[in-house]
């Protein structure tokens, strides 16, 4: 029996930013930022779970039809109507972050050579920045910089890392891949990835130990709940193989806490992706200094 | 006081052996002696201040005299105060239960005085009809189920926890509804902590009449300040929104701003020839990559360009 809710405790929840429509159709773009806690769900007592997503990079994992790409539109979603937020998605699989193509600054689709030239150009952006912030005598990029967050989206990691391409071109993304994960996340380049079993296989054991945060959706077996998680958690009881195969969308969470917590991610239907989507493509369209980008 | 002295205690003791009697037994006699502990340090004390002061202000025996008569009256109140305290305890557990019936009472007193029958009848009325409504009636019966719940994790407590010398129990305060049942924030004292409580937590389910209790900390820099979901509901088979599509508005988009995307063709097997696999593109607005050639080992590289066609690969260390 499903039951439909609205991000319960609103009052924790961003839609306090209110939104305004100047008089003459000049759409105004809703005031959310990267750098506010993002609403990413429930957690098991109705209460909101927020990530910090702007310095965290996160791992999704789970079997097919868990709710992976669902939880990454949601993520997507908010990154898009965030202030000063550039958006750089991989999907191999085109549809599921295909709505935020035109909004994107890169969109990849199933192209490896594609993914590389852009890894490599992230990769010079996060050696400026850092060289920036040398010059700045800092370790960290924050709010006031008016740096734009560049938000790095793979869904269907597996497809690059291990599927398309040759060897030599694989290793090189999972070598980029490795950099910017590593050090994207202090300069404003978070990363949020989701592949299905994040096993030696499919990305190295080094790339996957650098995602700070988890979210494990069913798993078929204890083992791929472990190695999405990271370790043993199963042995303490946290395995997302206990979910019911019909509550999609409900995963295992490891952010802040330090322990995994059972949360339900909330879900953008098509239409509302859609709604979103368009809507903020017309922002970007009818007002171009929307997005001024101070990226060096 | 003589009658919680020693002699009846060993013999309830005796007649009774449970552990239930000694813990009584236990709390009742340190009790007495806190009371009179407390009666004899006021006493001295008050006396002694009082004699102090009033030596300045008149003759030293008159002071002696007031100190004599003003100590031990302070020191029976405070005797009488500590001798009570379960029933002040019980009072302060009842305070919301109290509270709101003296306001109802009161509150109807004056009401009934202050109108006529007719419009009485009506804010009864309406008051009750206010209870068809089901979130009101929802609303309403969460506050109850949190009053309901204060005194079942008391009871619960008291039921458990002999953990200490004197059997104090955790301090309980407020209670909060939340979406799957309520959420009671509690405060320890010594002698309890987080894991003996969250062993117990089945049966502090069972005392409630819930599901399931989860015992957290709540601050962590206080070991004694924890927080109890009662969970009587699942949530997470709900379907959540997170709420961004409210800020677009549902005609945000005039309908011929949005981008049209021209739908491929050969979507059927024998519409797609056999060598060269072409995956038909969408034509959108943006470049969209070219698409993956034929599966292979070989890889046409493309040289490094960014969006704007500028050449970058000078600017990439390998
Ligand atoms: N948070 C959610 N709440 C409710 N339903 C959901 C949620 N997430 C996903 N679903 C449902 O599950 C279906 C599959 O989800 P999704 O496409 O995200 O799975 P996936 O894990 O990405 O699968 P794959 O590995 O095949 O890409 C969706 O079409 C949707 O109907
Ligand atoms: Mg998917």
């Amino acid at each position: 029996m499903k039951r439909t809710t609205t991000a319960p405790p609103v009052g924790e929840v961003p839609t306090a930013f209110g939104i305004s429509t100047a008089p003459d159709g000049v759409p105004v773009a809703p005031m959310l930022s990267m750098f506010d806690p993002m609403f990413i769900g429930i957690d098991e007592f109705g209460q909101a779970v927020t990530l910090d997503l702007v310095f965290h990079n996160i791992l999704v994992g789970g079997e097919p039809g868990g709710g992976k790409s669902g939880l990454l539109n949601t993520i997507t979603a908010y990154a898009a109507m965030a202030d000063n937020t550039r958006l750089v998605l991989f999907d191999g699989k085109l549809v599921e972050l295909g709505p935020w193509m035109d909004i994107a600054d890169e969109f990849v689709g199933p192209d490896l050579e594609h993914a590389l030239s852009v890894l490599r150009r992230l990769q010079v952006v996060i050696n400026n920045r850092y060289a920036w912030l040398r010059a700045q005598r800092r370790r960290k990029l924050d709010r006031q910089d008016r740096m734009s967050v560049i938000l790095v989206v793979l869904d269907e990691l597996a497809l690059y890392s291990a599927t398309y391409g040759t060897k030599d071109q694989r290793e090189e993304f999972d070598r980029l891949l490795r950099d910017v994960v590593a050090r994207g996340r202090a300069c404003g380049v978070p990363v949020v990835a989701a592949t299905q079993r994040p096993s030696v296989d499919i990305i190295p054991t080094s790339l996957r130990d650098l995602f700070g945060y988890r979210a494990a959706f069913r798993c078929t077996t204890i083992n791929s709940s472990d190695i999405v998680l990271g370790r043993d958690w199963a042995s303490q009881g946290y395995s997302a193989s206990d979910i019911d195969p019909e509550n999609r969308g409900m995963a295992y969470l490891l952010a802040e806490t330090g322990v995994p917590r059972r949360i339900k991610a909330a879900y953008l239907n098509d239409a509302e992706i859609y709604q979103i989507a368009d809507y903020m493509a017309w922002i970007r369209r009818t007002n171009t200094t929307a997005l001024s980008g101070t990226a060096a | 006081m003589p009658k919680f002295s020693g002699r009846g205690n060993r013999r309830g003791f005796s007649r009774s052996g449970g552990t239930v009697t000694v813990l009584e037994t236990r709390v009742h006699r340190s009790s007495a002696r806190n009371a009179r502990v407390a009666f004899i340090l006021t006493t001295i004390v008050i006396a002694l201040l009082t004699m102090t002061i009033a030596s300045d202000y008149m003759n030293p025996v008159l002071a002696l005299l007031l100190a004599a008569g003003l100590g031990p009256i302070v020191g029976a109140l405070v005797w009488v105060v500590v001798r009570i305290w379960p029933v002040l305890r019980v009072l302060w557990w009842w305070t919301p239960e109290i509270t709101s019936a003296l306001a109802l009472v009161y509150g109807w007193l004056w009401f009934a005085d202050a109108t006529d029958l007719v419009v009485r009848l009506i804010v009864v009325a309406a008051l009750g009809g206010s209870f068809a409504i089901p979130p009101v009636r929802r609303r309403v019966w969460a506050v109850v189920l949190c009053l309901f719940v204060r005194h079942r994790l008391r009871v619960c407590f008291a039921q458990f926890i002999i953990a200490n010398q004197s059997g104090t129990l955790p301090f309980i305060l407020m209670a909060r509804p939340t979406p799957v049942g309520e959420r009671v924030w509690i405060y320890l004292r010594p002698g309890l902590d987080l894991t003996y409580l969250q062993a117990s937590a089945e049966k502090i389910a069972v005392a409630c009449s819930a599901a399931q209790t989860v015992i957290e900390r709540v601050n962590p820099s206080n070991a004694a300040f924890l927080r109890v979901d009662i969970k009587r509901r699942e949530v997470l088979t709900a379907t959540v929104k997170p709420g961004l599509t409210d800020l677009v508005g549902a005609d945000g988009t005039p309908i011929d701003d949005t981008t049209a995307v021209i739908a491929p063709s050969a979507l059927d097997l024998p519409d797609v020839a056999d060598p060269a696999v072409k995956a038909a593109k969408p034509a959108t607005t943006r470049t969209v990559p070219p698409a993956r050639p034929a599966p292979g080992p070989v890889f046409q590289p493309t040289s490094v360009t960014s969006a704007d066609g500028e050449d970058v690969s000078d600017l990439i260390d390998f």
